[in-house]
């Protein structure tokens, strides 16, 4: 979990929001308040690896999360769907 | 606002997180990483030969170095990219000096783009081709090392 933390995003499946390189802010804050909800853009880990992606949908507390470029995003159906401890935290701000 | 946050956004470490194709196309290649770390070889030569305080002399300092820092930034995208989406743990447990030549040749990047520093742009080199003769053998190649064509006059590593 991060207070917050500063990410640089590696690859393409998050065009148009961010392209390869580019940096975003992050913070589990707000996921103190609140779970995370769809659309949101979340930073999760998984295999010891930070992925980002977007909340596409909530079923029995499992997350499927998507990239924006649905052409090149690896997807939960790849990844398997994300639980809540997964995700540490959530895109507050485009760098 | 935007300032503040990004005066404190500096701040703070940086962390890497994957929005990769991932589109599971198969297709690395060290070859990107070995031309990055000769660019910041011939790079780190050019600015030592560089004479004079004229306007002129400063403009191609500033040009130069800005390919050397981009170049130093292309060995450690693609040496992620290896280490990240390509090497396995079975390829770590098999070639147990990987990990260590990836970390060091991560860390002269970053060496080579706060310097100029011509030995540590040498390293920088030869650990990119330790890297990528093991990648070959990865994939059941035999690794050969030739003389590159370009003017730093080092070697690149293939395959047969």
């Amino acid at each position: 979990m991060f207070l917050l933390s500063k990410f640089k995003i590696r690859g393409h499946s998050m065009e148009p929001l961010f392209k390869d390189g580019e940096k975003a802010l992050a913070s589990f804050i707000p996921y103190l308040i609140s779970k995370p909800k769809v659309k949101d853009v979340v930073i999760f880990k998984v295999k010891g690896k930070y992925f980002v992606k977007r909340v596409r949908d909530i079923k029995n507390g499992k997350y499927f999360v998507e990239g924006d470029n649905k052409k090149d995003s690896l997807d939960s159906k790849n990844l398997g769907k994300i639980s809540n401890q997964e995700i540490v935290a959530k895109v507050i701000y485009k760098l | 606002m935007n300032i503040l946050i990004y005066q404190i956004s500096k701040l703070l470490p940086e962390n890497k997180a994957h929005a990769h194709c991932d589109i599971p196309c198969g297709i690395y290649d060290p070859h990107m990483a070995q031309m990055a770390a000769h660019t910041v070889l011939r790079m780190t030569q050019l600015l030592t030969q560089i004479k004079g305080e004229s306007l002129e002399s400063q403009h191609t300092i500033a040009r130069v170095t800005d390919v050397k820092e981009e170049h130093g930034e292309l060995v450690e995208d693609e040496l992620g990219t290896l280490e990240n989406d390509y090497f396995k743990e079975e390829h770590f447990e098999n070639f147990p000096k990987l990990k260590e030549l990836i970390s060091k040749a991560v860390k002269l990047s970053i060496t080579t783009r706060q310097n100029i520093d011509e030995n540590s742009a040498k390293d920088l080199v030869e650990s990119v081709l330790q890297i990528s003769e093991i990648f070959f053998k990865t994939k059941g190649a035999t690794p050969v090392r030739v003389k590159s064509v370009y003017p730093t006059e080092g070697e690149i590593v293939t395959h047969k």
